[in-house]
């Protein structure tokens, strides 16, 4: 017993642990993502190391944690890259299509937070916007956590030289979402992509 | 504690009153003795409960929930009053009946059923699981550990730790390290999963009362095997070589496959039974009907095209709702986008335009592939379509900048 108490306190301890390692401060002002760049109106945390798989042209941010606000922020996506990496073949997530259509790149972006165990992820005004300068889709997304949270979003997609880039912030409706809102925008107005 | 007390305690804790007798089904109404080994399962499956209570996954239909509960109310006959039935949208096939009563049927079961006498079957299969304490019984066969509180902790813990880094089950413990509050999930799927891993002999045992329970309700026999028979049938169709080598099963925790012993037994009692009892289809497409899209949406999200197609084929196969399953057909295959599937897409589209129950975005679907393949009156005419049927959409602006760009370049 006592072994498999240990075993098991040592395994989940790993992984808390494994979540926190590798966060480092990202400070205000631009921000590299390969080739594309943002720039940052306050410091933020680099969380990239709690993805699944850790994408390499994903960076995930966030200011309180990852429950609290999350920002993705992706270079420019080839078809059949991914926000979300799969753990198993047989459990696919939404891939990066050639020439999708306004409409599939913001499913692309609401299945993706489905991938991410967000439940009920439901997709609302979209608009015009530009990225860099280009023709995107900004849209705000409402979703559930599992224990039914209610949480609010907003992204925008841009296809640009033919790759897919996409701005994801995610943050529970109670405060925290309004809270960081005008600062998110402020860096989606920044975002340029490859040059 | 040496080993010999931790057994006498355990074998104390096994006597203790209030206990059910594992010989015969238990008794209606039971609670158990709080020193007891059900107790501690009890407490165990009490927090799941909880839990489930608050998810957003909870369908809150009160049409719906009304019909699960009359069905299997029908089913569970004496343990009715002890029944508490949660739906919940989750893509995958489940039902499960704990012991202290807390049943969840899952939208993926009900969207796999074709008539009310499956849907029966299925319940009165985990109603006997239930009744013949089967949950109690394998608890009572760890019989080294002596705090069974502390083991059935433990167990859950490492099973759901298993079940999160196992790409074969749910997919809500696919990402625990993308969030840390996944983590309340994993203990929640550990209690799902270890309460309800049976043995082969139990599932077999549950079939058989199962079938018996249904037929005294009322329901034909024969729908039994038809239920596991489509499920096996439903694997075959995976786009993965793994899940198509795989035996089906009924629940994902489920340890014992669906074999084709299971399904000739089933078949063989029914024939033996030969009462005519009811389907009751129509009664139970009206039921699921209002919730055919949000499913065939959530299964879509599955991306295993080949089994959501299989289903759609079951759905399309009684001509009803062909606009609703039409077009998921057309989603399917856009979003599978094998060579040629674009095209498929495109007149499962055309055929869901032809019915009422057609969603609106059946049209602009249709726009977006004819515009793909330079198209422009087909696509000029879709996006028309759409505009007419939805002027208020919040995408309007979209389908009209598509429809702009068509006089330039397609």
């Amino acid at each position: 017993m006592k072994k498999i108490s240990a075993s098991l306190a040592l395994g989940v301890s790993a992984m808390l642990l494994a979540a926190c390692a590798g966060a480092t401060s990202v400070p205000a002002g631009p921000l590299k993502v390969g080739g594309a760049q943002v720039t940052l109106g306050r410091q933020w945390s680099d969380i990239s190391t709690i993805m699944t798989g850790r994408p390499k042209k994903i960076r995930l941010l966030s200011i309180d944690g990852p429950m609290l606000n999350r920002l993705y922020i992706s270079d420019g996506l080839s078809p059949g890259d991914f926000l979300v990496k799969p753990l198993a073949k047989e459990r696919p997530t939404p891939l990066v299509r050639a020439n999708m259509s306004v409409t599939e790149r913001m499913e692309f972006v609401a299945d993706s937070v489905t991938a991410m165990d967000f439940q009920r992820v439901e997709v609302s005004k979209p608009r015009p916007a530009t990225y860099g300068g280009y023709p995107a889709v900004r849209f705000d997304l409402s979703a559930k956590t599992t224990e039914g949270l209610d949480v609010l979003g907003v992204a925008e997609a841009a296809e640009v030289g033919g790759k897919t880039y996409v701005l994801l912030y995610l943050a529970p409706a109670e405060h925290y979402y309004a809270a960081t809102l005008s600062e998110v925008e402020a860096i989606m107005a920044s975002a340029q992509p490859q040059g | 504690m040496s080993n010999r007390r931790r057994q006498l305690a355990l074998a104390l804790a096994l006597a203790a009153v209030g206990s059910p007798a594992l010989s015969e089904p238990r008794s209606p109404g039971l609670r158990p003795d709080p020193a007891s080994v059900e107790a501690g399962l009890w407490s165990e499956v009490d927090k799941a409960e909880r839990h489930v209570r608050q998810s957003a996954e909870l369908n809150t239909d009160p049409a719906l929930n009304a019909y699960v509960r009359e069905v299997a109310c029908k089913v569970a006959a004496q343990y009715c009053p002890e029944m508490r039935v949660y739906v919940l949208d989750r893509p995958f096939m489940n039902a499960s009946m704990a012991p202290n009563g807390y049943t969840e049927v899952w939208s993926g079961l009900l969207l796999r059923a074709s008539n009310e006498a499956e849907l029966a079957f299925v319940i009165g299969h985990e109603t006997s699981h239930f009744a013949e304490n089967h949950s109690i019984e394998r608890l009572r066969a760890t019989k080294t550990r002596a705090n069974v509180g502390l083991a059935l902790q433990v167990g859950v813990a490492v099973l759901g730790v298993a079940a999160a880094s196992r790409a074969d089950t749910y997919d809500e413990a696919r990402n625990i390290m993308d969030s840390t509050n996944n983590l309340i999930d994993v203990v929640y799927l550990g209690v799902i999963a270890s309460v309800f891993r049976f043995t082969r002999e139990q599932e077999a045992e549950a079939d058989r009362l199962g079938l018996q329970r249904a037929t005294a309700a009322g329901y034909a026999s024969s729908a039994a095997a038809q239920i596991w028979r489509e499920m096996a049938d439903e694997t075959v169709s995976s786009d993965f070589e793994r899940v198509r080598k795989a035996d089906a099963k009924l629940s994902i925790f489920d340890s014992h496959p669906l074999t084709s012993a299971r399904i000739l037994a089933l078949d063989a009692q029914a024939k033996a039974s030969s009462t005519n009892g009811e389907i009751g289809r129509e009664r139970y497409r009206a039921a699921i009907r209002p919730h055919l899209s949000a499913w065939l949406n959530d299964d879509l999200r599955r991306r295993d095209f080949g089994e959501t197609l299989h289903i759609l084929d079951r759905l399309a196969s009684t001509n009803e709702d062909l606009g609703v399953v039409n077009f998921y057909r057309g989603e399917a295959y856009r979003l599978r986008r094998k060579d040629g599937d674009l095209a498929l897409a495109r007149k499962a589209y055309a055929a869901a335009a032809a019915y009422p129950d057609a969603p609106v975005a059946t049209w602009r679907e249709l726009g977006d592939l004819a515009s793909r393949e330079k198209d422009a009156a087909a696509a000029s005419a879709a996006y028309e379509a759409y505009l007419a049927k939805a002027p208020n959409a919040e995408d309007v602006w979209l389908v009209r900048d598509a429809l702009n760009s068509l006089g330039h370049g397609v």
